[in-house]
């Protein structure tokens, strides 16, 4: 299954009510059949600019990034969910897959890197 | 008649000188008394020894990630929050535009402003060495 991560901006609010949104957003991809990685908190801090959401603006939020992988298939219901709760401010969804650049940066090579961490 | 014989005399006489003289040159370069043939004259292969190491940009080692908003900060303006050319930043191409890639997806996502540069970090060393007008 391909991996994804979700960063999500909250609205600023207490402890307790950031866990229950949290512990929402992390059921519902549950029971879209996600298999959750893990959970990280960014920090509360300014937002880079003013957010109009759900008829408020606002200039702090607490940021989150939710590692998961998932069929592709849900992606566009979870967006679509997550657009009407009240408490986020903005979801994005990521893809997470580990690409293999097939073109070298200058200089370094993978093999070369590869070696680096053998030994 | 006697000029016919005179010539037979004479042809007899040249025919006994060899006609192509052997020619003997003696090597006067080697001065070992053993016999090397002449491969080992060659010039051994290394590698160059004034190569030059291969040129990087500074962000070769680093994978740009869009969530480390402040390493991305330091290739915009700090006035107007522009992304710099890669005549500017000196970057070799796909890292440009990694870091190019990076900063809009950043800045729709709510990480990185777009009219400005976080007022944290302009204080950061410049890399660029853009000099503005003041």
């Amino acid at each position: 299954m391909p991996r994804y991560e979700l960063c999500l901006i909250l609205k600023a609010m207490q402890r307790p009510e950031i866990a229950a949104v949290l512990r929402r957003t992390v059921e519902t991809l549950f029971e879209r059949g996600a298999i959750v990685r893990g959970l990280e908190n960014l920090g509360e801090r300014r937002l880079p600019y003013k957010i109009s959401k759900h008829d408020c603006r606002h200039s702090q939020g607490g940021y989150f990034s939710i590692d998961f992988h998932s069929s592709p298939n849900i992606i566009s219901g979870l967006l679509e969910y997550l657009e009407r709760d009240i408490d986020v401010l903005r979801p994005t969804v990521l893809k997470k897959d580990i690409e293999i650049s097939k073109t070298q940066c200058c200089g370094s090579s993978p093999e070369k890197t590869k070696q680096a961490s053998l030994h | 008649m006697f000029a016919l014989s005179y010539c037979r005399l004479l042809l007899q006489g040249f025919s006994r000188q060899p006609v192509n003289p052997v020619v003997r040159v003696q090597c006067t370069r080697s001065l070992t008394a053993s016999q090397q043939p002449t491969k080992d004259d060659m010039p051994i292969k290394i590698e160059n020894p004034y190569k030059q190491p291969p040129r990087t940009c500074i962000l070769c080692k680093t994978p740009v990630d869009l969530k480390n908003v402040q390493l991305l900060s330091q290739f915009i303006s700090p006035h107007t929050g522009r992304i710099y050319g890669r005549h500017i930043t000196g970057l070799c191409g796909q890292k440009q535009r990694e870091v190019t890639k990076a900063i809009k997806k950043a800045r729709s996502m709510g990480f990185m402003s777009v009219t400005l540069k976080d007022p944290q970090f302009i204080k950061d060393p410049d890399i660029c060495g853009i000099r503005h007008f003041d």
